[in-house]
């Protein structure tokens, strides 16, 4: 690798709602609870919520055709209404850690760093920062590996390579 | 282990940013390492390297045809990885649409959540 500086994966997001909702929603388990899941017909249940620096919290999300899935969240930084920093990893009911399953060198600990920031009264930019935090030499190449068009990942040709797979699809 | 081990080799044969570029030119045709050369402008050397990785975790195989040996991508091999790819994006993003419809929901009923 020619660099040792990790460049994050990052998605930027505009909600029309107040910054301090927005923020809410990521810390409150009343808000949490709806919407906290990867696509529509899943549930998510927090069974247990410390958001606070330093805090933790266990939630379940079930999908639709019935799959569970446990993620414990280890809280950082809570800074209302601006900033959310946490580690986030798969678990058991318990809440004890377990390895990614498909990918053995998947990296340990990733980091989310979350930015709130005010565009005006009701319009709220969330940029949302992902990164491996330490990573073995493997681990980073893991994460390397899978992010998309940015930094040293991917280039164009990953569209080529989209296109191809989908057509062997058929 | 070793279905584990395999995976994780096909994951640091691909950590290679000079490998995924070999992988993205052999999606669009099977080539020689010839014509590799001619597309990336690397010492073949350095080419054939890297191929040989990506052989060895089955990414990549070889057919032989007169004298030339022609190089393609294992599709199969790749989809896993395809899949993991936006795995980030995928995840989150969707997470985020979902944010967004709660939080239109909410201000539509006009649900209270100001403190």
């Amino acid at each position: 690798m020619s660099t040792d500086k990790i460049i994050p994966a990052e998605i930027v997001r505009e909600f029309t709602a107040p910054r301090q909702l927005v923020f809410d929603a990521w810390t409150q388990v009343k808000h949490l609870n709806n919407w906290m899941f990867p696509m529509p017909g899943c549930q998510c249940e927090f069974v247990s919520a410390n958001i606070v620096d330093g805090g933790s919290s266990l939630h379940k999300v079930t999908m639709p055709n019935g799959h569970e899935m446990w993620l414990y969240t280890k809280y950082e930084e809570v800074v209302s209404p601006e900033k959310l920093v946490f580690l986030q990893y798969f678990s058991n009911e318990n809440g004890d850690i377990v390895p990614m399953p498909h990918i053995p060198n998947w990296p340990r600990d990733m980091l989310a760093t979350l930015l709130f920031e005010e565009l005006s009264d009701d319009k709220t930019k969330l940029t949302f920062l992902w990164e491996p935090r330490n990573p073995t030499p493997e681990e980073l190449n893991a994460f390397e590996a899978t992010r998309s068009e940015h930094g040293n990942g991917w280039g164009a040709g990953m569209e080529q390579l989209h296109i191809y797979l989908e057509s062997l699809a058929g | 282990m070793s279905r584990l081990k395999t995976t994780h080799d096909v994951f640091s044969a691909i950590g290679e940013p000079r490998r995924r570029v070999l992988i993205e030119q052999l999606v669009l045709k099977e080539m020689t390492v010839n014509e590799l050369v001619d597309i990336v402008q690397w010492p073949q050397p350095t080419v054939s390297k890297h191929l040989s990785v990506l052989k060895k975790v089955n990414l990549v195989s070889e057919r032989k045809e007169g004298r030339f040996r022609y190089y393609r991508i294992e599709p199969k091999e790749l989809r896993p990885i395809q899949e993991w790819i936006h795995q980030f994006e995928k995840y989150w993003g969707s997470t985020m649409d979902q944010l967004d419809n709660y939080l239109n929901q909410i201000q539509m009923k006009g649900v209270d959540s100001e403190h």
